[in-house]
């Protein structure tokens, strides 16, 4: 077997398996809930393995499509009309290797937590099929060699987080939740492919090898391929779906919502880098930097701890997608990495906690956990600690390179995005402290006890990623810069990176005193009386949830209603009873034939019939 | 002779032999419709897989296959005249698998089984050979021998009190529909005094009828046939007759009769009335907005199932309409692919919404609730059918879909934005509203009793979802049929695009 053989079998390995095991569990494997746990588990772990095989003997590789004529694709056109091409190919880069296997890694860690988390749902068998689609879906999207291609995965990403996020659909918040979430990527997606039309009536081809290429498209084509990015990766003023996603279980929180499916956003705009002008990476960074910064105000004021961890994802992908727009997509790919081992943990630790205390996870009602649960404690402080750039930690690393980025690219989000980390640093002492410190305040909290091994394993495998990802002795950051390497403009210089790390550092050490301090053995929450409206704005979520639902009756509902009014009443009502003289015309002449004999209608059908055979025959 | 000959043949001969059974042998009459549309499906599928159109450029027969001809009355240069191209190959499959299922989902009739499945047969013969006849007079004779049951069926065997104004509104619709394509197809035979189709679309370009009277043809052709496949502002017929029509009855007019219009429009007025299709294509490429937008903005007030498909039925034509309206060659293409998608969609849609009237006795989507759970391989379906109606890829339509956007993207960019804004944002809203308040949610405690489809009663659902699934994944399976009839297709787009 060749190495270009190697590659594309290995890849359609990881790709189909999770397809093939959502497919048998759909057509029967579902009567045994073993059998589908076992199915989807055995895919993921095997891509895992696949993934881990092509990233080590590839990922030194120059990057290249594998084209539709090599061995196991051959002839595999999905549609070709004219110019309109789509092939049904991989390109497989480093990049693409790199996210396979973050997205494989967390998607085994995060079934294997699942099968005792999820132990007792009657939905297990549907569940673990959501999960294996859901990796097919967000594979594709990783190996997709084609625009349209890419689409296609986009939308499947979206209907199997939609039918996870409601998978308890009985509950009328997680059917809303996963409608919300759907229709809202759906207007991302609008403008994902308006993009994609302008690209191609601009270079005429959809291909991304070829598309590299050319170079630029406009601006407006660029910042409309970015609405996609946009409504996956929750950026403002589409994020609102994300914080709602959170009714989903637990688990998928960690995969989808957290580690992979918000961050192809961040993938898609560094694997398409080459789109974007330079003003459009300007709006690109400044929507992450708002992001950011709301996400992080907004964080500091929930006390769902799920909500917490969701708007703490909002705030770094914010982060991430500044960093594409300052230029970097090497610092954004460096923290999406380092990003998707903290959060799983994090959610991870979230869901061991809900678990062992009857699914409750108001904060406040928390507390007293370090003791009750000292193994799933140590791995949230390693998360929380990652996730606050604390020195030597994974999130340290990459968020001094996203720094350093802004110092360079844009010196106002450098500042903001100090505020950020300072902030985040904030809200997860809160977190740890509230949740797992002081007395057990309720009953589900004294009584909560440590969780099973299915359940510690991955966590603990998740810590030890947390802490080393960013190790320089690691290579993941000189790997990214070197496989993204052409797209870098700004050279970062020493000065930069070490302005980033004095910034980063202290920011981070500051919020976390600052949490030390107010949130130290409280009861209540002290900061709505220290700020007032600024923390019911915090806590509202600075109402966009209303304003878009005031918006929608304004707009969309209204002319709903007018359209349904005007063509009951209008079109249907007058312009058909208002000729009513014609019909009633009609009507005498009709009610001649229409004798409401059944045989008679029979008969004349079959005379006509009769009449043209006999024609026809003679 | 042909296997079309058969394949339209098959069924109206069943009906004629079923009219001489006694009607107290009521499992003759549903078994006999059901296999004589099985009959059907395997020629249908035969000729799918046969399909291999004559390459001769100076025949008249050039990109058809399987022609039949014979004189029927020479003196009205009429004549039997029947084959299939890259297009219509696909609308005789489509039409005879939705045939099949809608005979298989005939089981709620309880009353005068008889003339029911004689009138199902007639409709399945008339519109299966009306999609083969290349002669324009058997096209338009065959096709009003499937449209007459529909209004019979929904004034007879139809649901809610509404029905009678139904079948009434819905026959005033129709026939006037019928009737100005009629004149508009009369006028296109004096002047050439001849209906065989190929011959006439032969002679259009050396002897074009003036543009005048193209304009005039063309303006009642488009009117005409677009009142069958309810073009906006002509559609409010549609929602009211699909929901107050029987299950089969639904599925067969949304499903495939429907469909006549739009392949008529490209079959016969776009290769014959270019200067027509100049004046009035612009015309039509701002009315399907009103399908697309304005239907799909209707479809997202409604509270009853039948109401709220038969409006998203509706809007979805529009993509058809805008496909027509792009002139391209990928737009047209794109326009078959949605109609045979549309077609299979919408058979599954209403055969899954009568599956859930017939137990439920209400389509009222705010007493109904947490229907996934008592009605789990329904559920799903529904849920898949919802999907797919929403443009999932995986799915026909979404292949279909996609391909009129690229095609129409270059000619109509503006129309085109707005369109994919109703596909996507807007039909989402409404499909998935529909998801939330029937799947989703908890049960009702008045909830009416119903049960999930049983045994082989699933067999019609299957067959249809497979098929979308099959094209979703594999559209090509319809493309290089299509590419087939791509030098008429271009054809057309070149005589449209001159001067």
């Amino acid at each position: 077997m060749t190495d270009s053989e190697l590659k594309l079998t290995l890849a359609m390995v990881v790709l189909f398996l999770p397809l093939l095991a959502a497919v048998s569990i759909g057509l029967g494997a579902r009567r045994w809930r073993g059998l589908s746990a076992g199915l989807s588990l055995g895919a993921s772990a095997i891509a895992f393995v696949c993934s881990l095989i092509l990233f080590i003997k590839f990922h030194g590789a120059p990057s290249g499509i594998v084209p539709a004529t090599d061995a196991a694709f051959n002839g595999i056109q999905w549609l070709h009309l004219g110019d309109f091409k789509v092939d049904f190919a991989a390109l497989i880069d480093p990049l693409s290797l790199l996210m396979l296997l973050i997205v494989t890694t967390v998607g085994t860690l995060v079934q294997v937590f699942s099968l005792a988390y999820m132990k007792t749902d009657a939905g297990y068998s549907r569940y673990f099929a959501g999960l294996s689609l859901f990796l097919f879906s967000m594979l594709g999207i990783v190996l997709a060699s084609n625009l349209l291609l890419l689409f296609i995965f986009w939308e499947l990403v979206g209907v199997s987080s939609y039918l996870l996020i409601s998978h308890w659909f009985e509950k009328p918040a997680a059917a809303d939740a996963g409608k919300k979430a759907f229709i809202t990527n759906r207007i991302g997606d609008f403008g994902f492919l308006i993009g994609i039309l302008f690209v191609w009536q601009l270079h005429g081809t959809l291909d991304i090898i070829a598309l590299a290429d050319m170079g630029a498209v406009t601006t407006t084509a660029g910042l409309l391929i970015f609405c996609g990015a946009m409504g996956k990766s929750a950026q403002f003023p589409l994020h609102v779906w994300l914080p709602d996603a959170m009714e989903g279980p637990t688990p998928v929180s960690a995969l989808i919502h957290a580690a992979t499916m918000v961050a192809a956003g961040v993938y898609m705009l560094c694997k398409l880098f080459f789109l974007f002008t330079a003003d459009a990476l300007v709006i690109i960074s400044w929507v992450g930097g708002i992001t950011a910064l709301l996400a992080a105000l907004m964080a500091i004021q929930q006390n769902d701890i799920k909500r917490i961890l969701a708007y703490s994802t909002l705030s770094q992908l914010g982060y991430m997608v500044m960093a594409v727009g300052c230029a970097g997509p090497a610092a954004s790919l460096f923290h999406l990495t380092t990003h998707a081992a903290f959060k799983a943990l994090l959610f991870l630790g979230a869901g061991a906690v809900i678990y062992s205390c009857h699914h409750e996870q108001d904060i406040w009602k928390l507390g007293g956990l370090r003791k009750k649960l000292p193994l799933t404690y140590r791995a949230f402080v390693i998360g929380a600690l990652a996730l606050a750039g604390f020195p030597l930690m994974s999130g340290f690393f990459s968020k001094d390179a996203i720094l350093a980025q802004a110092f360079v690219a844009n010196q106002p989000l450098f500042y903001l995005g100090v505020v950020v980390a300072l902030l985040t640093s904030f809200y997860m002492m809160r977190c740890v402290l509230v949740a797992f410190h002081g007395d057990a305040r309720s009953e589900a909290a004294k009584e909560a006890h440590e969780t099973p091994g299915e359940m510690i394993g991955p966590l603990l495998i998740l810590s030890a990623l947390s802490i080393g990802l960013g190790w320089h002795y690691f290579g993941l950051s000189n790997f990214l810069i070197k496989v993204s390497g052409a797209v870098i403009p700004n050279e970062i210089t020493h000065s930069a990176k070490l302005t980033a790390m004095i910034a980063g550092t202290a920011a981070s050490l500051t919020g976390l005193f600052l949490g030390w301090m107010a949130y130290r053995g409280v009861k209540q929450d002290p900061l709505p009386a220290m700020l007032g409206a600024l923390a019911r704005g915090m806590r509202d979520k600075f109402y966009f949830d209303e304003l878009y639902a005031g918006l929608n009756q304004w707009t969309q509902e209204r002319l709903s209603h007018y359209a349904a009014w005007f063509d009951r009443w209008i079109i249907g009502g007058l312009a058909v009873r208002g000729t009513s003289g014609a019909v009633d015309l009609t009507g005498c002449l009709l009610r001649l034939v229409q004798s409401g004999n059944l045989q008679t209608y029979a008969l004349l059908l079959a005379l006509g019939l009769l009449v043209m055979l006999t024609f026809f025959l003679f | 002779m042909s296997p079309l000959t058969y394949i339209f043949g098959w069924p109206i001969l069943m009906a004629l032999v079923l009219m001489a059974v006694p009607r107290e042998n009521r499992a003759v009459f549903r078994w006999g419709a059901i296999l004589a549309t099985l009959g059907s499906l395997v020629l249908a599928l035969f000729v799918f897989v046969k399909f291999a159109p004559a390459n001769d450029p100076t025949s008249i027969n050039h990109g058809y296959a399987f022609v039949q001809t014979a004189d029927w009355i020479p003196s009205l240069g009429i004549s039997f005249h029947v084959g299939v191209d890259g297009v219509s190959v696909l609308l005789v499959l489509m039409a005879a698998i939705v045939s099949f299922a809608a005979a298989c989902c005939a089981g709620g009739i309880k009353a005068r089984e008889k003339e029911f499945a004689i009138l199902l047969l007639l409709m399945t013969g008339g519109i299966l050979g009306a999609f083969m006849a290349l002669d324009i007079f058997l096209m338009y004779f065959l096709h009003e021998l499937a449209l007459i049951p529909t209004f019979i069926m929904i004034g007879v065997w139809g649901r809610g009190e509404n029905r009678e104004f139904a079948a009434y509104k819905t026959t005033l619709y129709l026939s006037l529909g019928a009737l100005l394509a009629l004149v508009g197809l009369i006028m296109i035979y004096l002047h050439y005094e001849t209906f065989n189709l190929p011959e006439i679309i032969h002679r259009a370009q050396s002897e074009p009828m003036t543009t005048g009277q193209q304009g005039l043809v063309f303006a009642l052709l488009m009117f005409g046939l677009g009142i069958l496949v309810g073009l906006w502002p002509f559609h409010t017929w549609a929602p009211l007759a699909y929901g107050a029509a029987p299950t089969s009855t639904a599925m067969m007019h949304a499903g495939v009769i429907k469909k006549f219009g739009l392949f008529m429009l490209i079959r016969v007025a776009l290769p014959i009335l270019p200067d027509g299709a100049q004046q009035w294509l612009p015309v039509l490429a701002w009315l399907c907005l009103g399908n697309l937008l304005y239907c799909g903005l209707v479809a997202m007030r409604q509270r009853d199932l039948n109401q709220l498909l038969g409006n998203a039925s509706v809007a979805h034509m529009g993509f058809v309409f805008l496909g027509i309206a792009s002139m391209t060659l990928i737009g047209l293409t794109g326009a078959v692919m949605v109609m045979v998608a549309h077609g299979l969609l919408a058979a599954l849609a209403f055969a899954l919404s009568g599956h859930l009237h017939h137990q439920a006795r209400t389509l009222d989507m705010d007493k109904l609730g947490g229907l996934l759970t008592v009605m789990p391989f329904w559920g799903t379906l529904l849920l898949m059918a919802l999907l797919a109606g929403c443009g999932l890829p995986g799915f026909a339509n979404f292949a279909g879909e996609i391909t009129v956007f690229f095609g129409a993207w270059k000619t109509l960019p503006l129309i085109t934005g707005i369109a994919a804004w109703a596909a996507l944002v807007i039909g989402a809203v409404y499909m998935l509203r529909a998801a939330r308040k029937l799947l989703h949610g908890p049960r009702a405690d008045d909830a009416p009793h119903t049960e999930d489809i049983p045994g082989w009663h699933k067999l019609p659902f299957i067959i249809l979802l497979g098929a979308l699934l099959l094209f979703g994944f594999a559209p090509k399976l319809l493309t290089e049929k299509i590419e087939t009839a791509r030098e008429s297709l271009e054809h057309v787009v070149e005589l449209y695009n001159r001067k």
